[in-house]
């Protein structure tokens, strides 16, 4: 199938054609008519010419006759124009007609009748001035300048007929020629217009059926991309505002990673400040750590001087348990010993008064004993309590002295640490810094996409009115092409 | 104040009493009627005892078990170079066999002697005859109690020793064992 281009292409070519065939036609009819036109007025020249050699003649005559008559100078001035101007003039002439051997026969007849003349006339003014006018008279009827004069007309009328028959040929030739281009054209023209006129109903009616099914495809797609550019300026729209809180969220973004940013400085300074409170620590606890070595070295002293301390308790516990006994022991003996007086009446009276007293003493004796007892019981109880305590004591200190070396380690451990945070807190800076730097740039992205998409809104009313406008357009087409057709 | 001056303090007081006993005269014009008790604990109840009742006190003897048909006999033991039977106190006052030690012995009687074993021996007491009532007059009605004695703002029932040897007797002449020497 042939595309609109190539129908175009055909019709226009052919009309090319035609025009072309009779441009050809018309342009060598002009060439002709111009060459035709140019040997005509070279002919006219060659006439011109012609005349202009018999008028010189005839001013050469009349200055000589005027000479003669008055015999004063002033009326040779026709002569002497006459004789200078006629060689250039026969020079002229013989180059105007150089391609004529006719004319250039006749021309050398006319110079040699020229010169003839020339000389008679030259013979006579001379004569003139030497003679009088009566001799001269004479001279000039003996006829000899007139025959030239008539030889000299006889053979420039043959050049003039010559050269008016040549005029006329070629008339005749511009006649058939413009005749011929005339037709030509008229009939050219008539077919070239036939042909345009066909060429031109043929593409307008193969063009109006594609043209009318690709404008009623470009009307549906025009309302479809009306629709999808509507669907685009929603979707801008949408696409604009979230930029917007895009934007939003990464400068709020951007304060954020400022703030680490200065946060992550502080932590840098807080751990190297911790980091030098750390060996400060490490000091204060090596020396706490003697100060604990110290106070274990005394624990345990106290540990064996409670211990001493608690077999002398028991030692006098044991001593009490005798002095108890020997009590208990005094009292039964003083109990016996006031029975014993009773049994002896008024003599033992005094004994049972001994008896007495010494069982009172055995009495404060034991209870004595029961509260000494009581009280070393309560000495070893607390001696008891204090070892265990004091143990106790003493265990935690190994404990603490166990701690301190965590303590110790656990110190430098944390000084490593710290310099590993402090080292971690700087890249975090480093890091987030590049990264604020990153979210300004993702920012002034962000803000660029925004105003893209802003501008991608306002193109997409663009396009939405583009396609009210193109779907107007094609229905102004269709209707257009409808009309035609209908027409 | 400390322990340590604490029973050097108790030991100068007890050495002031004694030294101030033996300096006052032996006897003060107004001599109170007094008797003279033993306090003692049998089966956690507090009882009494008149010195002058008993002939001796002693205290953890070996007494050596014998069968008898009297169950409140525990053995005999030696006292005072002669071999005496031994009664259990609180089986006599009705109470059964005492599951402690039982170290406590008095001694009664010197024809025919015999010894009371009881747990708990409190001490020597020495009340005013004021002090002493029946034992209707401080509602004690137990067995071998005539008196009670208010002393050490206690109460305590009197144990009455020739009723303990009659009723010991009873009981010999009763179960057919011959009387102990």
């Amino acid at each position: 199938m042939w595309t609109f281009g190539r129908k175009i292409a055909a019709g226009f070519t052919l009309a090319f054609l035609l025009l072309l065939g009779i441009g050809g036609i018309a342009y060598r009819s002009l060439d002709l008519l111009a060459n035709t036109s140019h040997t005509v007025t070279h002919t006219h020249e060659v006439l011109e010419r012609i005349a202009n050699l018999l008028s010189f003649l005839k001013d050469a005559e009349t200055g000589q006759r005027g000479y003669v008559i008055s015999g004063e100078d002033s009326y040779l001035e026709p002569y002497k124009s006459g004789v200078e101007n006629l060689p250039k003039v026969i020079k002229e002439l013989r180059e105007l007609t150089a391609d004529n051997q006719n004319q250039q026969k006749r021309l050398d007849q006319v110079e040699q009748l020229a010169a003839a003349k020339l000389a008679e006339l030259k013979r006579t003014v001379e004569l003139r001035r030497k003679t009088s006018f009566e001799e001269t008279v004479k001279v000039i009827r003996t006829g000899e300048g007139k025959k030239y004069m008539d030889d000299m007309r006889s053979v420039l009328g043959q050049m003039e007929r010559e050269e008016r028959e040549l005029l006329k040929q070629r008339a005749e030739e511009v006649e058939t020629a413009s005749s011929g281009a005339k037709t030509t054209i008229i009939f050219g023209t008539v077919l070239c217009l036939l042909v345009v006129t066909a060429a031109g109903f043929l593409i307008t009616r193969s063009l109006s059926g594609q043209i009318g099914s690709a404008v009623r495809h470009v009307q549906s797609s025009s309302a479809e991309l009306q629709s999808a550019a509507n669907q685009q300026a929603s979707g801008a729209k949408e696409s604009a505002t979230a930029m917007t809180e895009i934007t939003t969220t990464i400068s709020e973004l951007l304060a954020t990673s400022r703030q680490i940013a200065e946060s992550a400085q502080r932590v840098a300074h807080v751990a190297e400040e911790t980091s030098s409170a750390a060996r400060t620590g490490d000091t204060t606890v090596q020396r706490s750590h003697d100060s604990v070595n110290s106070v274990k070295r005394q624990v345990d002293l106290i540990v064996t001087h409670m211990l001493d301390l608690g077999k002398k308790s028991q030692q006098i516990g044991g001593i009490l348990e005798i002095i108890n006994e020997l009590s208990e022991q005094t009292n039964i003996l003083a109990i016996n010993a006031t029975i014993e007086a009773s049994g002896a009446g008024d003599a033992g009276k005094r004994f049972a008064v001994v008896a007495d007293e010494i069982r009172k003493l055995a009495d404060r004796v034991g209870g004595s004993t029961k509260e000494i007892r009581v009280l070393i019981e309560e000495i070893r109880a607390a001696v008891n309590t204090t070892v265990m305590a004091t143990e106790g004591g003493s265990k935690a200190v190994d404990l603490g002295a166990r701690q301190f070396v965590e303590v110790t380690a656990a110190l430098k451990q944390i000084t490593e640490l710290l310099g590993t945070t402090t080292a971690a807190a700087r890249e975090i800076e480093l890091s987030t810094k590049q990264q604020a730097t990153a979210v300004e740039q993702v920012n002034i992205a962000v803000s660029n996409v925004a105003k893209a998409a802003k501008e991608t809104e306002v193109s997409s009313s663009q396009t939405l009115q583009t396609a009210g406008q193109l779907a107007g357009l094609s229905r102004e087409l269709i209707r257009l092409i409808q009309a035609t057709a209908s027409a | 104040m400390t322990t340590i001056s604490l029973i050097s303090a108790k030991a100068a007081e007890l050495r002031r009493v004694f030294d101030q006993a033996r300096a006052v005269p032996s006897s003060t014009g107004v001599e109170v009627q007094t008797e003279s008790l033993l306090a003692i604990r049998v089966a956690r109840d507090p009882y009494a005892i008149r010195v002058s009742e008993i002939s001796g006190i002693s205290t953890d003897k070996k007494v050596v078990a014998l069968p008898s048909p009297v169950p409140e006999l525990l053995g005999v033991t030696g006292l005072r170079g002669a071999i005496v039977p031994v009664y259990s106190l609180a089986a006599l006052l009705g109470y059964g066999q005492e599951t402690g030690q039982v170290r406590w012995l008095v001694l009664c009687g010197t024809d025919e002697p015999f010894a009371l074993a009881f747990s708990g021996f409190e001490g020597y007491l020495c009340v005013p005859q004021a002090e002493l009532y029946s034992a209707e007059q401080k509602d004690v009605r137990r067995t071998f109690v005539t008196h009670a004695a208010r002393a050490t703002k206690m109460v305590r029932a009197l144990v009455s020793i020739p009723m303990l040897r009659e009723a010991i007797q009873e009981r010999c002449r009763t179960s057919g064992v011959p009387k102990e020497q």
